[in-house]
């Protein structure tokens, strides 16, 4: 049995948003000047990540499916001439990269996941094993065009970031139990995200052989 | 603190190989092994995005291969021959998961997909969906955790298989890292500029630097008590002050090499660095090396391979193992003197002195990984 306990959570889930109104809703979050090339995800990625005040003792934990799909749609459509900024930003993880360089944060372990309807546990189970004091659990996705008409890119945009502990502490907001058990399910990431937005308890198989427990402290 | 872990640095964790085996164009890993001490180099003149009349750029492609993505993709004969001994519905368990990691997955069937819209591709379009295609073709359980932090890739799902294994959760694992060119790497990397006509000259003292791209996969069986070698500290650390370049002063390099030191202490060491070819990274590594470790060589094999991106931490790693097991480490091919610094080997030497080696590798956005790797005590 493994326990994490909540400490802090923010999340966006702007859905449908274009990525010009997430950039307008966002720029005031970042130095001038980093915004422009900043994708999507990365904005909104990084606008929650960052009120977390990430230090270079925390671990991060970023998970993403599909990661920056609309950088990687640009980029293909400059073929033959491809772009050497659209390829950089389409490298995964750069959706959590892209904030914590434009404020200059180091940090000492970065965990990028991608993966299916199994990525939140396995994320969770990357946050467990760390040994740092404070893991920060984050990641969402971006909606794009053609790719997401494709099957191969979210239909929305979101993003969450959650300050995991190994130790309760005095006040935390909730606490994450793993079990190891027989059977198989799944939790996506979009799940995980609006089941944290909206403080829901959970408890289920959510991937080969792990249970999720999710339970709330009353404010 | 967690109750699992106890130590970032895994100072002692005794995490041991009990596999670890590589392919590349040479072949396997006893091939590519032999290849490297005999000086030889698998990257040739290829135009960049395949087509005629495209620049020529040094690239390692797999014999017979084109570098165009197809539906299936082609190397999939590859790494079926490389994984046979870990095939099969032992490994993807939760107590014997597995952890794939790439920087490109079949990235290279979107290329595909948006110049021929065949829809075939698509299967292929996300890491989710390639890993998905891999464990229906090798046989594999579901418990597989995917990790993609370009080329420390490969380091971090050595790094989290290793505290599966210390925290009790994993019996064994099962690491796997692959990476297969395309006109999507091909092109960035050209459009970035960094791979040009000139063949890569690893830690050369030169007036402009330059990287070549290599295919490959490899795979590692960590395991708590088989395994005639031990990684015995793994070390993480990201800079974040910019996308394609380090902190000119070297801090990066320094506090990922830092903490290996202690595991280190009293041991003599040689260091396989990440060394593509690019100058200012070049100089910034040869000298935390010999600051931290002034006695140990240094070497650096992308000049023959070319850099295998996300799987250029097992590739290398495999070919660290067969040197320690044979007592000769093969210098860094294609690079002569002078070089950025002193402790460079440019020339193949024998390893019987040394008790370990320090393997290395480092991403874009300033991301670093190290282990040290012994004989199992």
């Amino acid at each position: 049995m493994i326990d994490l306990f909540i400490q802090a959570i923010r999340t966006d889930l702007p859905e449908t948003e274009s990525p010009q109104q997430t950039r307008d809703r966002l720029k005031s979050a970042f130095p001038v000047g980093s915004v422009r090339r900043m994708t999507q995800l990365g904005l909104l990625v990084g606008a929650t990540l960052k009120d977390l005040q990430p230090v270079p003792e925390d671990t991060v934990v970023y998970a993403t499916s599909f990661g920056e799909s609309r950088a990687i749609e640009s980029y293909l459509e400059s073929f033959p001439g491809p772009s050497p900024t659209l390829f950089q930003t389409s490298i995964h993880p750069s959706g959590v990269q892209q904030c914590l360089i434009g404020i200059q944060q180091p940090i000492g372990e970065l965990f990028p996941l991608s993966g299916g309807a199994e990525l939140t546990i396995q994320a969770l189970l990357v946050a467990a094993l760390a040994p740092s004091p404070r893991v920060i659990f984050c990641g969402g996705e971006e909606r794009a065009t053609w790719l997401t008409e494709q099957g191969v890119a979210s239909e929305y945009s979101f993003a969450f970031a959650c300050a995991l502990t190994h130790s309760p502490g005095s006040a935390p907001l909730g606490k994450i139990t793993l079990k190891q058990v027989s059977g198989a399910g799944s939790f996506p990431l979009y799940d995980w995200c609006r089941t944290l937005q909206e403080r829901l308890p959970f408890s289920a198989i959510a991937a080969e052989g792990w249970q999720l427990q999710l339970d709330w402290f009353p404010a | 603190m967690n109750p699992f872990v106890a130590s970032s640095g895994l100072s002692n964790a005794n995490i041991r190989l009990a596999a670890c085996e590589c392919i590349t164009p040479f072949g396997n890993t006893e091939a590519t092994f032999a290849a490297l001490l005999q000086n030889q180099i698998a990257l040739q003149s290829l135009p960049v995005c395949g087509n005629t009349g495209d620049d020529l750029v040094p690239l390692a492609l797999f014999p017979g291969h084109a570098l165009q993505s197809t539906a299936s993709p082609r190397w999939l004969p590859v790494v079926q021959k490389l994984l046979a001994p870990v095939s099969g519905s032992e490994w993807g368990t939760a107590r014997r998961p597995i952890y794939i990691t790439s920087s490109n997955f079949c990235i290279g069937n979107l290329v595909a997909y948006q110049q021929t819209k065949d829809r075939a591709h698509l299967a292929y379009g996300s890491p989710a969906l390639c890993v998905e295609w891999l464990r229906r073709e090798l046989g594999w359980g579901r418990s597989i955790t995917t990790f993609s932090h370009a080329c420390v890739s490969a380091h971090i799902g050595l790094l989290q298989a290793s505290r599966a294994i210390q925290s009790g959760l994993a019996d064994e694992a099962l690491v796997f890292t692959f990476d297969f060119l395309s006109p999507f790497v091909t092109g960035g990397f050209h459009a970035l500029k960094i791979l040009n006509s000139n063949f890569p000259a690893p830690y050369a003292a030169k007036a402009t630097g330059s990287i070549g791209l290599g295919e490959g996969a490899g795979y590692t069986v960590l395991s708590r008590d088989r395994g005639e070698f031990a990684i015995k500290a793994q070390s993480h650390y990201n800079e974040l002050h910019h996308f394609t370049s380090n902190q000119p002063d070297g801090s990066g390099f320094r506090s990922c090499l830092g903490p290996l030191s202690e595991a280190a202490a009293g041991k003599r060491i040689w260091f396989k660095g990440h060394g593509t070819g690019t100058l200012d990274a070049a100089r910034l590594e040869a000298e935390t090396v010999s600051a931290i470790f002034p006695e140990a060589p240094l070497v650096g094999w992308k000049g023959s391979l070319g850099h295998t991106l996300g799987s250029c931490g097992i590739v290398e790693l495999a070919l660290a193992a067969a040197a320690l097991r044979s007592g000769k480490t093969p210098g860094t091919v294609g690079t002569t003197h002078p070089t950025t610094l002193h402790n460079v080997a440019t020339d193949a030497f024998d390893n019987t002195p040394f008790e370990g080696v320090v393997c290395a590798s480092n991403a874009f956005g300033g991301a670093h990984a190290a282990l040290l790797l012994t004989r199992h005590d």
